[in-house]
């Protein structure tokens, strides 16, 4: 394990410990349960991710900072960790989901694009000259081929799938509780709920709409597949997943 | 032919006398443009420019040029052979404009009369009016001369024709066949001016097909069965091969007595089916997959294969 | 001469009630000269989607290998099976990879896509060189008989044609197309894709 000055082996190479490990990646993790928590649940109809957004003055304008971010109209990322981090990893995704627009003519699985962000996130453990990212991600999305789906990336670009999961500090408490909370016929605005009331367990001052954002995924009816794209055959992307305005959160959050 | 070279040469100031305008050859059709032949040779437009031929060049089919503005059919199987029992005339009925074929059943063997045959490659419209107007002047040669004109004669007729508009965009490239006094003969006769006495010719964007099916099965002493065998199985490996000839092929035999039609075969049917009930033919078809079908694994019999 | 007339063939693609078909001849020639009565030129891509690449030869077989690769690499990346409209995308932005030097090949695909009810809509497409993609309603053609088939298709195809309908307008459509065109024929080769089969027949053809 680590000292606490980082020991012989924090370079700032990524290089094996005697023991096996990557130590530069255990203090990027690190740097990720410094972060303030996100969370996202799975429910029968839809996915959540939420987290509280803290700013550490009140002459922060928080109203243009984004911790929810939309990939494309079919996934959307939250994250715990290092902001710039999450800035960077966001505009690569988006890339990659639309140089997959360029070749396909749709946009990429959710599956697909969290692998994308998992190579482009492992590669920075085994590049010269890099540092490990220093975020977690909650990759949430829908597509035809999977429906709804929940993905989280670690910053050694290991990813898994969850029906829900809890990232960044207290990532310990939120995930007993979500344990306790979770079942697998929850519906959407239940799971929203959930994900509030998780985050309210050791949530440092008010819950308000300014500190807290939240995006949905919601899985289409067949109709609205059938219907396909907005405008018909040239038209837009329907989107599957949007961030919640500030008077939704807020009108969930009077609940 | 002087007359017709002197209209060319620049100092002639006065290519068309008046009279000649107000009523053209076409007036009289009766004569169906060939109304002056007392005057030697029909008469044409010709651009009035100084240098005609150089014009046309610059505007009619060249081999040198494929750009040229001026098409005229190539794709084409013709051939004529000499034997013992006569002369075997056999072509294709294909006709192209580009890749489209524009039609499948034309007539390329022209009878010029009942012991002369002409074979068309090349310009149809060429061949078809030369050697219509070949034929007129074989029978004022009989008229005059109360006899057959000889193939030689005759060929030779039709090469200075042709040589004489040398260079002003002719395409022909035909086989004057017949029977005369020295028994069977065929001519080559183009619009280059060529003109070659030979038992064997082929031409046309076939030609290399055909020659190769006639030389390996021609000999002098061919029975009369044989040699039509020999004619067909050759336009058929032309129609086969060649992307510019085919559909069918029509068969022709000169004898002592003048020439006889002896078919028209469908070039997909001799494939599959072969010519029929026809005297010197194989059973069967003349497709190479189709004679080799079931006799080895490349080639399984219909039933095996889809099984 | 065309590029696409070096080799000849051609391709032709219909629409049906629940069903598609795609047909080619079978010739391969070097210009006038017919080298062989064989040649494929239409390729699964699925068990739903069938690929035509009429055109250069040498060209058709490389995007062939091209998208065996494409289609496989989709595949086991994604867990899943290609649907039509996605391939065609590919086919589009494969070609126009190489907008400046293109593959002289004309595709034509058809296939039957899901339904997000769990039916299946009939498919059909074509694009150019350079891959501009037309999804036509009724059918496609390429190749050097193309404008031949237009014409023969546009009088024979009918809406909503059943599966055995389809094939006897597809084949005649084709069958007397390539008799007027003097790179086209030697034989065709027809697939009728249904929603529980593919039926392959091969035709006699013209041999000249």
């Amino acid at each position: 394990m680590a000292s606490a000055d980082g020991g012989a082996y924090s370079y700032s190479l990524t290089v094996f410990s005697p023991s096996g490990k990557l130590v530069q990646i255990e203090h990027a993790l690190a740097a990720v349960a410094q972060g303030t928590t996100s969370l996202g649940i799975k429910a029968s109809n839809g996915i959540v991710i939420a987290t509280e957004k803290k700013t550490s003055s009140i002459l922060i304008d928080d109203s243009v900072i984004d911790k929810v971010a939309v990939i494309c109209p079919n996934i959307g990322i939250v994250y715990s960790g290092m902001g710039p981090d999450f800035r960077v990893l966001i505009t690569k995704a988006r890339k990659s989901a639309q140089a997959y627009w360029k070749i396909y003519g749709e946009y990429p699985p959710t599956r697909v694009l969290t692998q994308e962000i998992a190579t482009v996130m492992q590669k920075a453990t085994q590049s010269g000259g890099v540092r490990p990212y220093g975020v977690s991600l909650l990759v949430a999305g829908w597509d035809s081929h999977r429906g709804p789906t929940l993905y989280q990336v670690d910053p050694s670009g290991s990813y898994w799938a969850w029906k829900a999961s809890a990232i960044g500090k207290n990532m310990l408490n939120a995930k007993t509780f979500l344990e306790k909370r979770y079942n697998d016929d929850i519906s959407l605005e239940d799971a929203i709920h959930t994900a509030l009331l998780t985050l309210k367990e050791g949530f440092e001052g008010q819950m308000t709409e300014k500190t807290i954002e939240i995006g949905v995924v919601t899985v289409p009816t067949e109709a609205e597949l059938e219907e396909g794209k907005i405008g018909g055959e040239t038209g837009r992307v329907r989107p599957t997943f949007r961030k919640l305005s500030e008077e939704e959160v807020r009108d969930y959050l009077a609940l | 032919m002087n007359s017709f070279a002197n209209r060319f040469s620049t100092n002639t100031t006065q290519l068309h006398s008046p009279e000649e305008d107000n009523f053209s050859d076409a007036t009289w059709g009766s004569q169906a443009g060939f109304g002056n032949i007392a005057m030697g040779v029909p008469t044409f437009s010709i651009p009035d420019v100084a240098d005609p031929t150089s014009f046309l060049q610059l505007h009619t089919d060249d081999h040198a040029d494929p750009n040229c503005r001026i098409k005229i059919q190539h794709g084409t199987t013709t051939l004529a052979f000499r034997f013992q029992g006569g002369v075997i005339v056999a072509v294709d009925s294909r006709a192209t404009a580009g890749s489209y074929v524009a039609s499948g059943t034309v007539k390329k063997v022209i009878e010029i009369n009942p012991y002369l045959l002409g074979t068309m490659a090349g310009g149809a419209a060429d061949c078809q009016y030369w050697e219509t107007y070949l034929g007129m002047h074989c029978r004022l040669h009989e008229l005059r001369n109360r006899e057959r004109i000889s193939v030689s004669a005759a060929s030779k007729y039709l090469s200075n024709l042709v040589y004489s508009y040398k260079g002003m965009g002719l395409s022909m490239g035909t086989m004057i066949c017949g029977w005369d006094k020295t028994g069977p003969a065929v001519f080559y006769v183009d619009s280059d001016g060529t003109r070659l006495k030979g038992d064997l010719f082929s031409v046309g964007s076939g030609s290399t097909f055909a020659y190769g099916v006639l030389d390996q099965g021609y000999r002098w002493d061919l029975t009369d069965a044989e040699a039509q065998e020999l004619g067909r199985r050759s336009i058929y490996a032309a129609g086969h091969r060649d992307a510019f000839s085919g559909n069918s092929c029509n068969l022709y035999h000169v004898k002592e007595d003048g020439w006889h039609f002896i078919g028209n075969y469908d070039i997909s049917k001799l494939h599959y089916d072969g010519p029929g009930d026809v005297p010197g033919a194989p059973e069967g078809g003349y497709g190479y997959d189709i004679r080799v079908e079931g006799l080895s694994s490349a080639n399984p019999p219909e039933a095996a294969a889809s099984a | 001469m065309s590029i696409m007339e070096y080799n000849g063939g051609s391709v032709v693609a219909m629409v049906g009630k629940d069903c598609v078909a795609i047909a080619s001849d079978l010739r391969l020639g070097n210009q006038a000269l017919g080298i062989s009565s064989n040649f494929q030129k239409i390729f699964p891509i699925t068990d739903r989607i069938y690929l035509g690449l009429p055109g250069l030869a040498t060209d058709v077989t490389t995007l062939r290998e091209r998208f065996r690769f494409r289609v496989n690499m989709y595949t086991i990346k994604e867990e899943r099976e290609i649907e039509p409209e996605t391939f065609a995308h590919l086919v589009s932005s494969t070609l126009y990879e190489h907008r400046f030097g293109p593959y002289f090949v004309e595709p034509v695909m058809a296939g039957l896509s899901k339904t997000p009810s769990g039916g299946v809509k009939p498919f059909i497409a074509a694009t150019d060189l350079i891959g501009c993609l037309n999804f036509a309603k009724d059918f496609v053609v390429a190749g050097t008989a193309s404008s031949k088939l237009y014409g023969v298709a546009e009088g024979l195809w009918e809406p909503d044609l059943e599966a055995e309908d389809l094939f006897e307008t597809i084949s005649q459509t084709l069958l007397n197309a390539v008799d007027r065109d003097a790179y086209s024929g030697w034989g065709c080769i027809v697939h009728v894709i249904t929603k529980d089969k593919v039926v392959t027949r091969t035709l006699k053809g013209r041999m000249d």
